[in-house]
């Protein structure tokens, strides 16, 4: 289980609004990705703890994102060289103005963790990945990507159209599969991940927060990942993951919007017939 | 040494020539143009890459697209009363995106009637705090001063207004290029200006639905239009020629796109890929096709 916590959202929000402030005493000639937001990011989080920077912990991303409401992101966790096994990651995105864009709660079919998703950038950022251990140890790799507007932007469309679609799950593992070896297994569910931070006119106000919270992998009823998201994850949250099946079964997922609304879906993985 | 100072000097200056004088070129009787560069909306972009129009009638002048930032509108207002005395009775936005909204306060004054599809207001709303924050970042203090207007006059479908002796029809669109698309006829000089459901020699970008765009594309193709006004490139009397370049580009980015999905390669790869035969053919083309890959892929996810 997790041992150290990260902030509440009433904590975080304080934090944020911090980070905000930072953010816009930095602005003014085109600016790189802010190193000054990181110390507060990082106390609002990990209050007081040593965050080591490790080659075994690999984040890739563009160096541009082309858009920032869809930045591809790819984490790798080379387990194999960490002092304990990593039970945790937190991908934190300083300049967001939620910056936890996810957690990711790993177990041991996941192998050595190579992971892909797709996250909002609200402008050039650090974007780190930080490890947790079973103890409380951290450990970090940091990339900086350039990037504009994921945040506030925008979702055009019907609101009724949208939230009827929401909840529909793809779910599909790349055959032929080998079993006893790592797996890649693609998970997208359909729904607006609207920020808060979104303007509506018709509020006159912002749209509230509506968005995937949680989505649980289990292969035969034994737990793969759980993922606990933010809004910092894009639209129609999308994860291509490696897994190790030891035979044919169930791969299952079950998610949770902020609403309480349940969603779910499963995938027998069968030997290439 | 002298030389190499004169050199800086002059480049410190570039800026501030390109923003004080705006050249409006006639096309026709009555109608003007000037016409953007090609810039990106990053950084080195300067607020002046769009098609920017004047049509003067016997009453009075309608303007379409204002430009990114007000000095480039003021600069408008400055060539248009030039132009004529009349009164400015309409600003037109062809939709949302802020290379073309931002001049809309030079015209304030005026109290002209903005007119826009159904859908900017609402539009330029969601976006405004990303699109000031980025356009701040991207022009500096040429953006200063730069605020949304919204249409007072939003066209829904089809709207005419007269200029004196000049009919201009206006037509609103589904989601194409962005759900805010409006594009305008003048009868009188058989002119069509397409916003951005034309770009020529400029890589189409994506901001809406891509099946919409190429819908609209077939559409326009009926207009009995002597000329195009797109929303960048030059002024075209062979526009449905430069409209099947963009209809080919377009459809060749949907079905690469569809043919990556399909083969369960990831987005990053398609962002490579898709399109690549257009390449060479477009400016700015990888900058702006790796951002349409990166657009539609995840929409296209879903057929």
């Amino acid at each position: 289980m997790v041992k150290h916590s990260v902030g509440t959202p009433s904590m975080m929000l304080g934090k944020w609004i911090i980070a905000g402030m930072l953010l816009a005493c930095s602005t003014g000639a085109w600016a790189e990705a802010s190193d000054k937001l990181w110390p507060v990011v990082k106390e609002a989080f990990f209050a007081n703890r040593t965050i080591e920077e490790v080659p075994f912990i690999q984040l890739a991303g563009p160096r541009r994102a082309e858009s920032g409401a869809q930045v591809p992101v790819t984490l790798t966790v080379n387990q194999s060289q960490s002092p304990a096994a990593i039970k945790n990651v937190y991908i934190i995105v300083d300049a967001n103005p939620i910056q936890l864009a996810a957690t990711y709660h790993l177990t041991e079919l996941l192998g050595n963790l190579q992971l892909s998703t797709r996250i909002r950038m609200e402008t050039d950022s650090f974007v780190r990945a930080i490890g947790e251990t079973a103890d409380g140890k951290l450990y970090m790799s940091t990339i900086q990507i350039r990037a504009a507007g994921g945040c506030g932007g925008s979702v055009d469309g019907d609101e009724a159209a949208i939230r009827a679609a929401s909840g529909k799950i793809k779910l599909n593992v790349e055959n032929p599969v080998k079993f006893g070896q790592a797996t890649p297994a693609t998970f997208i569910i359909k729904h607006p991940m609207y920020t808060g931070l979104q303007r509506d006119l018709v509020s006159q106000g912002f749209r509230p927060a509506f968005y995937i919270q949680k989505a649980a992998f289990t292969y035969n009823n034994q737990p793969v990942m759980s993922v606990d998201f933010g809004v910092g994850t894009s639209e129609d949250p999308y994860l291509r993951f490696d897994f190790t099946p030891a035979a044919p079964g169930t791969l299952e997922v079950h998610a949770e919007d902020n609403e309480g609304a349940k969603f779910s879906q499963q995938l027998d993985v069968k030997n290439a017939s | 040494m002298w030389r190499f100072l004169q050199g800086l000097i002059l480049l410190a200056l570039v800026p501030y020539a390109q923003a004080s004088a705006l050249t409006l070129t006639e096309v026709s009787p009555g109608v003007y143009v000037h016409q953007g560069v090609h810039e990106d909306l990053s950084e080195g972009y300067h607020g002046d890459i769009c098609n920017i129009s004047v049509v003067i009638g016997k009453n009075g002048v309608a303007v379409i697209d204002t430009g990114g930032n007000l000095k480039v509108g003021q600069a408008l207002h400055d060539a248009i009363r030039q132009l004529t005395t009349l009164p400015i009775l309409y600003v037109i936005n062809t939709h949302v995106h802020p290379d073309h909204v931002f001049g809309n306060a030079a015209f304030i004054a005026d109290h002209p009637q903005f007119i826009g599809h159904a859908k900017l207001a609402d539009a330029l709303e969601r976006r405004r705090d990303a699109y000031i924050r980025s356009n701040e970042q991207w022009q500096g203090q040429d953006f200063a001063g730069s605020e949304i207007v919204k249409p007072t006059l939003p066209v829904s479908d089809a709207l005419e207004i007269d200029l004196g002796g000049r009919q201009l029809a206006l037509k609103a669109y589904p989601p194409a290029h962005t759900s805010t698309d409006l594009t305008v006829y003048d009868t009188l000089s058989q002119t069509l200006w397409t916003g951005d459901l034309l770009f020529i020699e400029r890589t189409p970008s994506l901001d809406g639905d891509i099946k919409g765009w190429l819908n609209a594309i077939t559409q326009l193709k009926q207009v009995p239009a002597a000329r195009a006004i797109p929303g960048h490139g030059p002024v075209s009397s062979n526009w449905k020629s430069a409209l099947n370049d963009e209809q080919r580009y377009l459809q060749t980015l949907l079905d690469d796109v569809r043919a990556s999905i399909k083969k369960g390669e990831v987005m990053e790869k398609a962002m490579d890929t898709a399109a690549s035969s257009e390449k060479g053919k477009w400016a700015l083309f990888d900058i702006v096709n790796r951002r349409n890959v990166n657009i539609l892929y995840p929409a296209l996810e879903w057929e």
